[in-house]
């Protein structure tokens, strides 16, 4: 019994070594490394002295910082909840069609996913152009006559930047939906249906509670994706005022890449790395619990 | 003594390269940024370096990501000796390049060995190349914000003289009743990207003859007198938007259209449009049009102007090659005795020999505006200096909204003051 189970162990190490090693040695040591760096004025490369906390206060006390930190809190509120919203109201349309149809239609809402950033970007940057964009054609009406810079007036910035990541990232969403609600037997709505239970009845009783495990993960997903928001964000403020629509991620990028101050940059990384895992963390085990009460 | 020897052994080294050509096959790694109509030319001669050294020297180039990208990677890669043998960089970003030990310096000695010396260069870009008096980079061409113009709408106007050249345009009075003059209906005076705004502001400054940065003086904008030339030369370009003689947001491709469709008659953009302006023509696809310097409209000719350079990045921890640095050399000798076909891209050779030719003062339009050479004005030696660095972002984050009226010019001028000293 005993012989049997140190070779069971030994299988396991076997089985196991591999992506620990991997996993150690790519992700573990870095962030160890990053995490011994934000005590250093380190620059991008090579070594630094060690200066305590200081990176730490002084991000901390950087007004661009909370600058950085409202405005990725505030996309997170854009686009979290909405985006989840829409795939689920998109996937339960879909989810009503039959046959050839269903795959068509998902087919067309899951295109969008598979574009990089860049064709996005391009794509959508024509489309709400000043002089020359579609969108412009909306928005005349309500500005005078005149066209307006969507992404460089800067109330507008945030909006138009989640609206585009919910174009763009929605499709997954519809997916992780659509499954969910596979899931859920027909007998129950038929057993709904004889019990007189009318449509929005069958949604709040039936559907929405068993695919919340669904919704729970969906909002995780989107949680984490979208507090470390970069790509969309930065490519839509190029030539801007990227002060003032800066994000968590591009204010570590400007510090590191730019600037040449890797110990802040790491500094930075560790706080935003912190918070990603304590929010998300938190997030869903909040929604865990409501999921089973 | 020792240093001394070492550059005789280098410069001999290279010289019996070269009188004997014995020198073994060398592979020359070439990094650039350059895309576009650059980047076609580029391409060119390199091929044609490459067919002319068969046997010798061969370069291998690759094209990266202009801006932050190329400039990430080239310093960490030569931090970790892994760089490429030679690339191309901006001279206005040659100090932040030294502070982070991406450069080798370049001796005079190694530029003679293969014939070149600093008075064959345009004085302004043979400064640049240099930080605190060791140089780090020889320059390719100088760059720089040009006026494009419409002719035939200009004619209409009067405003083409005999010579075939646009007249009448210096003075802030007379440029501005132009701009006047060309605005109505869908048509405005002038095109020009909002982001590249900054550009024609800081040509304002340099015409005004104001001084943006001195270590010595305290920094930006050292006296209040030089904050306010930068507040004039934003309030200038914010008069024009606001009088709607420039569009107030208008992205880079819209501003081109704006222009190649007949909508605007001036249109202050980088020479680097030219190459796009020239094939449009060619194609039949544009009216007639012209490229001169910027309008004087202070005291003074100024131009923002920057520059394409060679260097040699610094590889630490790898051997170094006395016979492949004279390979590089060679290579960046043959570029500039070569770039007139470079001169094709809108640029402006920075080798005299080259830009003295008749071959140069036959090209249109870029001899109509080389001038723009001798007056440029280069972004200041600082480390916050250069594309995709610190003062980049300062002049969009603050002057920039300033020219769209969203920011009182004064008050924009002194927190783009206060943001980069404070980053010093």
């Amino acid at each position: 019994m005993l012989r049997d189970r140190r070779k069971e162990y030994l299988a396991a190490a076997v089985l196991v070594g591999p992506f620990v090693v991997i996993y150690g040695a790519l992700f573990v040591w870095p962030t160890i490394q990053m995490l011994i760096m934000s005590f250093t004025d380190a620059p991008l490369i090579g070594p630094g002295d060690w200066v305590g906390f200081k990176n730490y206060v002084r991000i901390l006390t950087h007004k661009l910082f909370s600058a950085a930190f409202l405005n990725t809190a505030y996309f997170v509120l854009l686009t979290v909840i909405p985006n989840t919203l829409v795939s689920l109201a998109i996937a339960m349309a879909v989810n009503r069609l039959k046959g050839w149809k269903q795959g068509f239609v998902m087919a067309c809402f899951f295109l969008p996913y598979i574009l990089p950033v860049s064709v996005v970007f391009l794509t959508w940057n024509w489309i709400i152009d000043v002089q020359y964009g579609m969108i412009q054609y909306l928005v005349r009406p309500f500005n005078g006559g005149q066209g307006l810079s969507l992404t460089r007036t800067i109330p507008f910035f945030m909006p138009t930047v989640a609206v585009v990541t919910i174009w763009w990232t929605l499709g997954f969403n519809v997916l992780l939906f659509i499954a969910g609600l596979r899931n859920v037997s027909p007998e129950i709505y038929e057993a709904a249906a004889l019990d007189n239970a009318g449509r929005w009845r069958q949604f709040s009783r039936i559907t929405w509670p068993l695919i919340w495990p669904v919704t729970a993960l969906v909002l995780t997903i989107q949680l984490i994706a979208q507090l470390k928001i970069f790509d969309q964000v930065y490519l839509f403020s190029i030539g801007g005022r990227q002060d003032a629509t800066i994000v968590l991620v591009q204010y570590i990028y400007k510090a590191a890449f730019q600037q040449n101050k890797g110990g802040e940059a790491a500094a930075a990384s560790v706080i935003l790395f912190g918070m990603i895992i304590v929010l998300s963390v938190l997030q869903y085990q909040l929604l865990r619990a409501r999921g089973e009460k | 003594m020792r240093k001394s020897i070492r550059r005789l052994a280098l410069a001999s080294t290279a010289f019996f390269a070269l009188a004997t050509g014995a020198m073994a096959q060398q592979t020359v790694v070439w990094w650039d940024f350059l895309a576009g109509g650059d980047g076609v030319r580029m391409k060119a001669l390199i091929d044609g370096f490459n067919k002319e050294h068969e046997g010798q020297i061969t370069i291998e180039g690759t094209t990266l990501e202009w801006g932050t990208p190329f400039y990430t990677k080239l310093q960490t890669s030569s931090a970790i000796g892994e760089g490429p043998d030679i690339a191309t960089y901006h001279l206005s970003r040659i100090p932040l390049a030294v502070d982070s030990g991406t450069l080798s310096p370049i001796t005079d000695e190694e530029l003679a060995a293969v014939g070149l010396a600093d008075d064959q260069f345009t004085p302004a870009a043979a400064e640049a190349a240099k930080v605190d008096g060791t140089r780090y980079a020889v320059p390719f061409d100088q760059h720089g914000l040009i006026l494009y113009y419409n002719k035939a709408m200009l004619a209409a106007e009067g405003y083409i003289g005999d010579d075939g050249l646009p007249k009448g345009l210096d003075g802030m009075e007379n440029f501005e009743a132009a701009l006047a003059k060309f605005t109505h209906d869908d048509q405005v005076g002038l095109s020009m990207p909002t982001g590249d705004r900054y550009r024609a502001v800081y040509s304002f400054f340099g015409q005004q003859g104001g001084t943006m940065f001195d270590a010595d003086a305290g920094g930006f904008f050292p006296t209040d007198e030089d904050l306010a030339k930068l507040t004039t030369a934003t309030a200038t370009m914010a008069r024009w938007v606001e009088k709607g003689w420039t569009p107030k947001q208008i992205e880079s491709p819209a501003a081109l259209a704006t222009f190649t469709s007949g909508k605007a008659a001036f249109f202050i953009m980088g020479n680097w449009e030219v190459p796009t302006m020239t094939d449009l023509n060619a194609k039949g696809e544009l009216f007639d049009w012209g490229a001169v310097q910027l309008p004087v409209l202070f005291d003074k000719s100024a131009a923002w102007s920057d520059s394409h350079a060679f260097v040699i990045p610094a590889n630490a921890g790898k051997e170094a090659d006395p016979e492949k640095r004279a390979a590089v050399l060679q290579v960046i000798k043959w570029m500039d005795e070569h770039s007139i076909s470079w001169a094709g891209a809108g640029h402006i050779p920075a080798f005299n020999a080259v830009r003295d030719s008749a071959e140069f003062k036959a090209l249109k339009p870029q001899s109509d505006y080389a001038g723009f050479a001798a007056t440029a004005v280069f972004d200041p030696r600082t480390i916050l200096a250069g594309p995709a660095a610190p003062l980049g972002d300062a002049w969009t984050n603050y002057i920039v909204p300033a020219t769209s009226g969203e920011i009182d010019p004064a008050e924009a001028a002194t927190q783009m003051r206060d943001d980069l000293n404070g980053q010093l």
